[in-house]
């Protein structure tokens, strides 16, 4: 069954929307970082936030009034996705729509608050008003109701290529519902100080501003933000292959199972260009090594310098830009490539092309790919 | 997705329980069958300060038998445990499956090590076992750690739809069979017990300082539990392929989306109504088909009130029963167990209790199946599990 991508939506620091982010990706440009300290623990990390004011027309929904950062940026991805297809939620056609979210570490600002006033001020003070916006699906159950979807909502977690998984989760359900005509894929993170604190204990984020890809692997900064694609029955961006991912069991294995995964889903064509999760971590030298093996000619963009390293948004915002890529014919330049990986391209450029790879190597032992095809 | 749709029928070939009520099938269902309470005072972390101060707790006695390499057991959490147990017991109970997927349910995962980890940060400004805590948090850690202990190098989809979540991805790894898409698929759920979300229930009120009374008229609410449970589903002919016995079918699943609140059904009832009528649709049954139901029975206020009405309309005088009243609510791992319970009632002919039922709630057609299990004829149950955020899901289930 052929199944399209129709609409394209990411909210990053870059950018309200994807235009607008796709744009700054192909001037160059890198989001600012901003200071985040750990107020506990006296430590300081950088990370790249999405302004407020991107987020000002969700956050006017009464629904999403007590809503964290989360759900704001996926209602924002949400809408978009659907005014990029030309499509029109609800009116009718509330259960033909399926919404699927991917989630890494979730409403980790309010689970931080939440379980703070537990532990400083007792369990009796802690505020009934944040507990349920900790809750994973949450974002999911605030975007089902602002599109009035009652049909099937399904929140993935997983590490950053849970967003890989997720789409592969949706195109299941469009496959064996031929009932549904769309489904949502909404992939949506926020930054806080614990989650580099967490990352940083594992030497994978540092309290630096920048961060190499395919250099020295010395950590990612993290970014927040959402990207959405709506996946339709018709379209010019097909999915041509995708996997709910592999696991592997450690550091030593990651590369054969990469290997193994990025070449079974290109058994017939090779890619043009590779949009790949690399940000500073082990993760780079596990694609490096897969690259040079498997496709040593094509051209890898690596998104996260420009934005972060944004989880479970991630590999949506990967599917997002590899899209935009094959519509606008352009290859963005990598911003902080180190020299290890000499295909990675450095400058943005015209670029003909009708099939694109999009590979994730998570931290937490997945691996995940996707192929679109520009039909 | 009608009966008629239907490509492949589905059988549970496998399945491995560890709850409160005990470490396996056969500790569980001798536990069911005998209607034990195993909620007692809650022993790992403080409650002095919170209304609800019991729950069911599984001692950590039963998880040293967690198949764990030794090399790295004393890092896992102990949701990796559960599951890992489990998912051994499935996997030896259906005598060699092939599994090509797993889908698993949580809502937690292994909170209690984020838990830990900001205590920690709180108190001291050393690093040292920061790594472990903050590498074996995530939900997908305890999975990807089962599936290693058992030598399941396979892909995990790993569903977080709050309470719903397990019978989320029973119902997908149907589907996924009885298309055709797979011929084997691994599904369940775990969730261990967590201060974070037994606090959270209990500041929103939820959670009772009382014995939790499902569809009593005068329930207080719900007190956790916790457990991992797992199926094996595989297609009729992969099955008799491989000379693989089956337990059960699956014939029924459906799923709606309640979006009147974050924490709140809809009054009417009409999230779970529309969970179980696409079910009923799915399976090509009628409502008095079914035998028994394993209700949510969260013994909430909403819950109780919402999916009461539910039954009520569309299984009038059908026996209902919530082990959680046994149990507790295991969350994220309820429904797989649930299922499992379905599954054992399915099996050994039997009506699970429904214990501390005192006063039955007069708008409610349905029979409340009461304090003690009983011997039923039960060819079809449906098993109801309802989630924050307006997730509902019914799974049918068929005497073999």
């Amino acid at each position: 069954m052929n199944l399209f991508i129709q609409g394209i939506a990411a909210v990053t620091p870059l950018g309200p929307t994807a235009p607008e982010t796709w744009l700054a990706l192909c001037q160059g440009q890198q989001a600012p970082r901003r200071l985040i300290a750990n107020a506990v623990a006296d430590r300081k990390y950088f990370a790249c936030t999405v302004p407020g004011k991107f987020v000002s027309g969700a956050a006017r929904q009464p629904r999403l009034r007590r809503s964290g950062t989360l759900s704001l940026l996926a209602a924002a991805a949400g809408f978009d996705a659907f005014a990029d297809a030309g499509v029109k939620p609800g009116g009718g056609s509330s259960d033909r729509i399926a919404v699927v979210f991917a989630i890494c570490s979730g409403g980790v600002n309010y689970t931080r608050r939440f379980y703070h006033e537990i532990v400083t001020q007792g369990a009796n003070a802690a505020s009934p008003l944040l507990f349920p916006e900790t809750v994973y699906n949450a974002a999911a159950s605030h975007l089902a109701a602002l599109l009035d979807v009652d049909g099937q909502s399904y929140t993935l977690v997983g590490d950053s290529s849970v967003g890989l998984s997720a789409l592969h989760f949706a195109t299941e359900l469009l496959v064996m519902q031929p009932e549904l005509n769309h489904c949502l894929v909404v992939g949506t993170e926020e930054v806080d100080w614990i989650l580099s604190d967490a990352f940083a204990s594992w030497r994978m984020a540092t309290n630096k501003d920048q961060f190499e890809v395919y250099g020295r692997a010395s950590g990612t900064i993290f970014g927040e933000g959402a990207a959405a694609v709506l996946i339709g029955r018709s379209g010019v961006l097909q999915i041509s292959r995708s996997s709910p991912g592999r696991p592997f069991f450690s550091v030593r294995d990651s590369e054969s199972v990469a290997a193994e995964l990025f070449g079974s889903l290109l058994a017939e064509e090779s890619p043009e260009m590779i949009v790949s999760s690399a940000n500073g971590t082990f993760a780079d030298e596990v694609e490096r090594k897969v690259f040079g093996k498997l496709f040593s000619s094509v051209p890898v963009y690596a998104p996260k310098p420009a934005v972060g390293e944004a989880l479970g948004a991630s590999a949506l915002f990967q599917v997002a830009v590899a899209g935009l890529a094959l519509r606008h014919q352009r290859l963005p330049g990598t911003l902080s490539a180190g020299l290890r990986l000499p295909s990675v391209n450095r400058k943005t450029r015209s670029f003909p092309a009708t099939n694109a790879l999009v590979t994730c190597v998570g931290f937490n032992q997945q691996v995940n790919a996707m192929n679109l095809r520009l039909t | 997705m009608r009966a008629v749709d239907r490509q492949h029928r589905v059988l549970v070939t496998g399945m491995g329980v560890v709850s409160p009520l005990g470490s396996n099938l056969s500790s569980n269902l001798r536990s069911l069958v005998n209607a034990i309470d195993a909620v007692t005072p809650v022993t790992t972390f403080d409650v002095t300060k919170t209304r609800c101060k019991t729950a069911a707790q599984i001692p950590d006695g039963w998880l040293e038998d967690a198949p764990m390499r030794l090399r790295s057991a004393y890092r896992l959490h102990r949701g990796a445990r559960m599951a890992g147990m489990a998912l051994r017991e499935a996997c030896d109970s259906a005598k060699g499956p092939r599994p090509e997927l797993i889908v698993v349910g949580t809502t937690s995962g292994g909170m209690s090590f984020g838990e830990t980890y900001y205590r920690r940060l709180l108190a001291t400004k050393s690093r040292k076992g920061f790594a472990r805590l903050a590498g074996n948090y995530t939900p997908q850690k305890s999975v990807l750690d089962a599936l290693e202990a058992n030598r399941l190098r396979i892909p995990a989809q790993i569903v977080a739809n709050a309470c719903s979540s397990g019978a989320n991805a029973i119902g997908h790894g149907f589907e996924l069979v009885s298309h055709g898409l797979r011929a084997c698929v691994i599904c369940g759920g775990y969730d261990p017990l967590c201060e974070l979300v037994f606090v959270g229930f209990d500041s929103l009120q939820a959670a009772t300082p009382e014995k939790i009374r499902p569809f009593d008229k005068n329930r207080s609410g719900m007190v956790l539990g916790e457990g991992a449970a797992f199926l094996i589903l595989e297609s009729e002919r992969y099955a008799a392929h491989r000379g693989a016995t089956a337990l059960a079918e699956i014939v029924g699943y459906g799923v709606s989306t309640d979006t009147y609140h974050l924490t709140q059904p809809h009054p009417s009832g009409i999230g779970p109504k529309l969970a179980m009528q696409r079910a009923l649709e799915s399976a090509g049954l009628a409502a008095g088909a079914i035998d028994y139901v394993n209700a949510h029975g969260t013994a909430t206020i909403f819950n109780d009130a919402t999916e009461g009405a539910a039954i009520s309309e569309l299984c009038e005088r059908v026996p209902v029963s919530s082990t959680k009243s046994m149990m507790g609510h295991a969350l994220g791992a309820a429904g797989a167990i649930e299922a499992v319970f379905s599954v054992l009632a399915l099996c050994e002919q039997f009506l699970p209790a429904n214990i501390n039922f005192a006063e039955p709630d007069p708008s409610w057609k349905f029979n409340v199946i009461g304090n003690s299990s009983r011997a039923g004829s039960v060819d079809h149950a449906l098993s109801n599990s309802i989630g924050f955020g307006g997730t509902n899901a019914t799974l049918i289930l068929k005497r073999i």
